[in-house]
């Protein structure tokens, strides 16, 4: 223990001393989050407000029935305008302009079209700018085809069961063709909204974890360059003790990271990322998979070079596909499952149910087994590379 | 009394490379011992297996009678060990380095300031140690290297190749210190590829080549086995290659080796007597300018154990 104690104080001395644990451990990813969190978050500037154009040629009810419809759901009150448009050119240079995000365009005849069976086409336009209208609108047309579909499907039922073509719109809307009820697809987080200030602070300390102890890993293949590991395992020591030393350094830094990430969030933004005894086992889960996953890198890298780009890649795949850079519902459909083989996609998911749904410490109970898991299983294979690779 | 070291058919491999071959030898208590062969022979392997850096895959090492492997940090607390390269942190002193080995080494905090003086004061480092190794001179480097070796006082101190890319002045004080520290009896495993080196600190010697100790004893008994044997220089301008072919055949040379562009070394039972015959040999293959005759020493029984010179 005591020789564990002199390996990991020298290690700290080290990082101290050339700077790299104050520059990776605490400005760089608070100043990233902060910057993510004043551009993207904030109370003032919901994340979910849209503005969405609608260019009614049609002029029946459909249309109007729609709006409404959506202005009264739950998940879009309060979220979303409907601003009129005279035709699809002026809507289009609203959404090239930035004055609405998107926008439905209903043709000519549209309801009549429905009513009579032959479905109809809605377009959308979407601006690049602005995402989040665009999902919504799209949701909106999803809605639309299922009300459309319905209403097709019960016409044409009735007329082969015989009911006369002038009444069968009346008998249709008698017996309920409504369809499913509007909801949000694509909603950005699953287990509740979070505020973007929240996302963006737990993405960087998420992604930069792995940089902290990316430092500590380049550091111990330096040591074996330069033989002082040798040194450190001729020593009347245990053989672990220098990579156990050092690795414990790269945990300690990095959970001391995540943490002030978190704090920064809260005393900047007065954001909350849920129950602390949720959050915090949930980053020392994912600070112990950083540091298994980094020293799995490090254990098959030759030179302190190739731990740097193995780590950095890594770290950055992780934070892409996990959702610490951009946010998982951002991410196509097949994408969204591979987030979570990272430790990144659980924490996220985790600090999603916390944060977002406020829920307790037990809804993250999975998260923290699967990213310990993952923790495990890295760890393990690197302390394999590590004995081959005469580190321990 | 317990010898300081005893390896026994220690054999490492590397896939289907065996690059340690049932190595064995002994260090009794106080003695100087020097492994010496050439770069590749298998020196660094054996040593890595002996400070417990490497598990031998057969064998066994016991250090003041303590295995290796069953109780390694009993046993590695008996050793000191100097690598071949430059083990130390360049941006730290000589004093923080040897602060941080001392207390990885379990030296209490009073013992190991005193000691640190006195390591600095044995490698003549006291007006340097508070200075950045990167500073230093590769001798410098090369001392403190030693002085970290030193601190705890051990029973074996193994040096593996302790002089390698320092200026001469740096060696002899290298050796000096060494062979100072022999005197005061402390048991010494040198390696290395400097002859003369190994002939001056050490009492004993084991030569390996290709993995494996070809011969073992003191000077005289290695030199014994040569018999008659004498080392015979000669330079010449012309094809050495074709020279020394010419010179093989004559009858009492047992080796003809090029050292260099113009000189060849060989080994010739009854060398005096055989000159007229090795000058008559050359012939047309070169013009000799010069011939030594060398009574049989380290570097001739090299030669004729292992077929090649030591630099090779």
């Amino acid at each position: 223990m005591r020789a564990l104690l002199v390996v990991a104080g020298h290690e700290l001395r080290s990082r101290l001393r050339d700077g790299t644990a104050p520059l990776i451990a605490l400005v760089a990813p608070i100043l990233l989050a902060t910057l993510f969190g004043l551009a993207l978050g904030g109370d003032d500037d919901p994340p979910l407000k849209a503005t969405i154009g609608v260019v009614d040629l049609d002029g029946g009810e459909f249309p109007a029935s729609v709006q409404r419809e959506a202005l009264n759901t739950d998940e879009l009150k309060g979220v979303l305008t409907f601003r009129q448009y005279p035709d699809e050119a002026a809507a289009r240079s609203a959404v090239d302009g930035g004055e609405t995000g998107a926008a439905l365009v209903f043709p000519a005849g549209f309801s009549e079209g429905v009513g009579a069976g032959r479905g109809g086409k809605v377009s959308v336009l979407e601006s690049p700018q602005s995402p989040l209208a665009g999902v919504v609108a799209r949701s909106m047309v999803d809605r639309i085809s299922a009300l459309v579909e319905a209403r097709t499907l019960a016409v044409r039922a009735s007329l082969e069961a015989g009911v006369p073509a002038d009444r069968v719109q009346l008998f249709v809307e008698e017996n309920g063709a409504a369809g499913p009820a509007l909801s949000l697809v694509g909603d950005p987080v699953a287990g509740g909204r979070v505020d973007l200030a929240v996302h963006y602070g737990a993405g960087m300390a998420v992604m930069f974890a792995f940089f902290v102890v990316g430092t500590t890993a380049r550091s111990l293949l330096v040591e074996r360059q330069n033989s002082t590991l040798d040194r450190m395992r001729a020593a009347p020591v245990p053989l672990w003790t220098a990579l156990v030393g050092k690795s414990a350094v790269g945990f300690g830094l990095a959970l001391f990271s995540m943490c002030a990430t978190w704090l920064s969030s809260v005393l900047v933004f007065g954001a909350s990322w849920g129950d602390p005894l949720g959050v915090f086992p949930l980053l020392l889960a994912h600070v112990f998979a950083a540091t298994a996953i980094v020293m799995l890198v490090a254990s098959r890298a030759k030179t302190d070079a190739q731990a740097d780009g193995y780590t950095l890649g890594v770290a950055f795949v992780f934070a892409f596909l996990g959702g610490s850079i951009v946010p998982v519902y951002n991410l196509p459909e097949w994408l969204r499952g591979i987030s979570l083989i990272t430790p990144n996609g659980w924490v996220s998911a985790g600090l999603s149910e916390l944060a977002g749904t406020g829920a307790g410490p037990s809804a993250v109970l999975v998260p923290i087994a699967v990213v310990t898991g993952i923790g495990v299983v890295a760890g393990t294979v690197a302390l394999l590379g590590f004995r081959k690779g005469r580190f321990a | 009394m317990t010898p300081a070291l005893v390896c026994e058919r220690l054999v490492k491999r590397y896939g289907d490379k065996t690059v340690v071959d049932r190595v064995g030898f002994h260090i009794d208590e106080g003695e100087a011992y020097g492994l010496l062969g050439p770069n590749g022979a298998g020196k660094t392997t054996t040593i890595s297996m002996l400070v417990g850096l490497l598990r031998p895959d057969e064998g066994s090492v016991r250090v003041g009678g303590i295995d290796v492997d069953e109780d390694p940090v009993a046993a590695k607390r008996l050793i000191g060990y100097v690598p071949q390269e430059i083990a130390l942190y360049p941006e730290l002193t000589a004093r923080e380095n040897l602060r941080y080995f001392g207390r990885l080494y379990g030296l209490p905090r009073r013992e190991l300031t005193s000691r640190i003086g006195e390591v600095l004061d044995l490698v003549g480092l006291t007006g340097r140690g508070d200075d950045k190794v990167d500073t230093y001179s590769g001798g410098m480097k090369r001392r403190t290297n030693i002085a970290v070796a030193l601190l705890h006082r051990p029973r074996l101190l193994i040096l593996d190749e302790p002089t390698v890319g320092v200026d001469p002045q740096s060696r002899v004080a290298i050796l000096d210190r060494v062979e100072a520290l022999v005197g005061e009896g402390m048991s010494l495993l040198y390696t290395s590829h400097y002859m003369e080196e190994v002939e001056r600190v050490c009492t004993r010697v084991g030569i390996i080549d290709q993995g494996r100790v070809v011969a073992d004893g003191t000077k005289r008994e290695l030199v014994a086995e040569l018999g008659g044997t004498d080392r015979v220089e000669l330079t010449l301008d012309g094809d050495v290659t074709a020279a020394s072919e010419k010179l093989r055949a004559v009858e009492g040379v047992s080796e003809a080796v090029v050292t260099g562009s113009s000189s060849i070394r060989l080994l010739v039972a009854g060398g005096r007597h055989l000159l007229p015959a090795l000058l008559a040999a050359v012939g047309d293959a070169g013009a000799v300018t010069g011939v030594e005759v060398v009574e049989p020493d380290l570097e001739a029984a090299f030669l004729h154990l292992t077929g090649s010179t030591l630099r090779d």
